[in-house]
């Protein structure tokens, strides 16, 4: 799980794994890992923590990836511009890995995705979902879609 | 000679021959094995020491001849590898078997003493089971957990544990290595050769080897020694080196490391807690397996046994004291006032008539013999009516037709008795019954023969004096005829 600060990695993890999501927002430090069966498949899940201009992600914690969940918050449109440098770090450390796009947030008000911002983003072979960890819509989805491009 | 041999000669002149030797070289075969042998050796030394294609190419043969030589010969194979296997069992078995034993007395030890009931207590108040907690405070250290883990992708290899403990998820305590690995190092290192070997918590430690391209961590509850650290390197080792085909294809699926779990097992050791000079070393506990836990339940446990054997001779002997008491007492002839042990010996002491008969018989079958006792009695005559009739009879001899009875604290005598017996004993009878201790009013003389007697002896007497003898010896009772009259008869 890639992604800026704050764009819901965590809560959408947790919303994975645990069927839980909470409104408090806590940091996460270095990364938090869990795992998740996806019919036969077992996904041990890396939650690295967010990144900013400041703070890149650290590609130690990319290591051995099998694909990639490229986090953005639709709410800000910022987050989501970042994914060119962060599949830049990603595929310089991983090469060509599936990868799944979560445009989250989609229950906030202020959706700001357009299909302009799309187009410069996201690349053409990326499965895209609109995400919501509060109410958990496309979240098993998009974490389906990584296995089976994984599995593929 | 041809032209054709004309113009070799021509062409290859002197080497004709040689052509013709090296053919000959070629075509004869035990030949050519010879010259192949010559250069077989210095070749394969040459082939290694260049790069690794040789070895590779010899690998699978070689493997290959082992196996079908060993699957025909297993006896010779065996006999070969025994002196290398046998200790490395024997160490191990007795490691087990001594590990075992000073657990086990250890856990007796602490059952059994004042710390034992107090951790009963605290495993009561915590609501675990008192051996689990037993086990826990009696250990040095315990390796409940080894993963061996992909270092690339931190994705575990395979894990061995013991099953009562595994409790994470083993694929995410995998990664966190893995990461809290790349954490520490990112953090405060740069140097690829720095890296997390330790980490403490709470009462656990894990260590971590390092290898090229995988590490193993153990889980270890307690203190171990540093000796663990190069275990786990040598397993580490062995496995990378055995396994390394499959470790750099190693993609997730960890079934080509199916019986790597094998190698972790001895890993997962336990050390108790023993005397400070025990070493760690097996042989030697195994050598002096007695603890001080272990002599203090051998005393406790033989004197317990002295205490109920003590118990049971102390039982048995107070038994037979109270059986001779009893039965003393039940004798006639015997006033018993006190019955003891004396050494060896039953002391009794009383009165004792000399007539009283001792009931040896029925004492011996309660273990108590003549021997065992020590009469320390003084002698009286016993009025009791059994002793007085015993006595009564040895004295009168009474003829049959007599009956002798206690009443009223005499002995009462009744019946006929032929006349000569009367006048014999009629002296003895009537002081008897002076002294209260006879009762003989019921006592007749048998009339036949007071007429037998007055035909004997008074036959030449008037028939009055007869009647009148018939009167007085036949028709009243005993004790009626004067003593006078008795004294005159006779």
């Amino acid at each position: 799980m890639v992604g800026d600060f704050a764009v819901g990695k965590t809560s959408l993890t947790q919303k994975f794994v645990n069927n839980v999501f909470s409104d408090k927002y806590l940091t996460t430090v270095g990364v938090k890992i869990d795992t998740a069966d996806v019919s036969d498949t077992k996904l041990v899940v890396w939650d690295v923590a967010g990144r900013d201009a400041l703070s890149p992600i650290n590609a130690a914690y990319l290591a051995g990836a099998a694909g990639i969940v490229l986090v953005g918050d639709g709410t800000r449109p910022e987050t989501i511009k970042s994914f060119a440098e962060i599949w830049q770090t990603v595929s310089g450390k991983l090469g060509d890995v599936p990868v799944v796009v979560a445009l989250n947030k989609r229950d906030v008000d202020g959706w700001e995705v357009t299909d302009d911002l799309l187009q410069t983003s996201i690349q053409s072979s990326w499965a895209v979902f609109e995400t919501s960890a509060k109410d958990g819509s496309n979240v098993p989805e998009l974490f389906a879609a990584l296995v089976d491009r994984i599995n593929c | 000679m041809s032209q054709i041999d004309e113009l070799r000669e021509i062409l290859v002149g002197g080497n004709a021959q040689e052509i013709a030797e090296l053919r000959e070289r070629l075509e004869n075969l035990d030949q050519r094995t010879r010259d192949v042998a010559e250069v077989l050796a210095p070749a394969i030394g040459e082939g290694i020491s260049k790069d690794d294609q040789l070895i590779e190419a010899f690998k699978a043969p070689v493997s290959q001849s082992l196996k079908s030589a060993i699957r025909t010969e297993p006896d010779s194979y065996a006999e070969i590898l025994y002196p290398v296997m046998a200790p490395a069992i024997r160490r191990s078995i007795s490691q087990a078997i001594s590990s075992m034993l000073v657990t086990i007395n250890q856990t007796i030890a602490s059952a059994t003493s004042k710390e034992g009931l107090q951790l009963r207590f605290e495993a009561w108040r915590a609501g675990v089971p008192y051996g689990q907690l037993a086990l826990r405070r009696s250990l040095i250290y315990r390796v409940e957990h080894i993963y061996l883990i992909d270092r690339e992708s931190g994705m575990m290899v395979t894990e061995y544990t013991k099953a009562e403990t595994s409790i994470l998820d083993s694929d995410a305590v995998s990664a966190m290595f893995t990461a809290i690995q790349s954490f520490v190092q990112d953090s405060f290192s740069q140097s690829e050769d720095d890296r997390l070997t330790d980490l403490k918590v709470g009462e656990y430690n894990v260590w971590v080897a390092h290898g090229s391209k995988l590490m193993l961590a153990a889980v270890i509850d307690g203190d171990p020694p540093e000796s663990l650290k190069f275990e786990m390197y040598d397993v580490l080792d062995g496995i990378q080196s055995d396994y390394a085909q499959q470790i750099a294809d190693f993609d997730g699926d960890n079934e080509a490391f199916g019986e790597v779990s094998g190698r972790l097992e001895p890993l997962l050791q336990l050390r108790a807690r023993e005397e400070p000079d025990a070493e760690a070393d097996g042989a030697q506990s195994q050598d002096e397996p007695q603890t001080p836990g272990t002599r203090k339940v051998l005393l406790i446990a033989a004197a317990a046994i002295i205490a109920l054997v003590a118990l049971y001779f102390w039982a048995v002997a107070a038994n037979q004291r109270l059986v001779t008491e009893t039965m003393l007492a039940q004798t006639p002839g015997l006033a018993i006032s006190n019955v003891s042990w004396e050494g060896d010996k039953l002391r009794v002491e009383g009165l004792r008539d000399p007539d009283a008969e001792i009931p040896f018989a029925k004492l011996a079958a309660h273990g108590v013999t003549e021997a065992d006792l020590e009469f320390a009695t003084v002698p009286f005559r016993s009025l009791q009516p059994a002793m007085e009739m015993t006595r009564l009879q040895g004295e009168l001899q009474p003829p049959s037709s007599l009956t002798m009875h206690p009443l009223e604290g005499r002995i009462s005598v009744a019946g006929t008795a032929p006349v000569t017996w009367l006048m014999q004993h009629d002296a003895r009878l009537r002081q008897l019954a002076m002294e209260k201790r006879i009762d003989y009013s019921q006592l007749h003389a048998d009339t036949a023969t007071v007429l037998d007697y007055i035909i004997a002896n008074y036959s030449q007497a008037l028939p009055a004096r007869q009647s009148e003898l018939l009167a007085q010896l036949g028709h009243q009772p005993w004790h009626k005829v004067p003593a006078k009259t008795v004294l005159q008869l006779k």
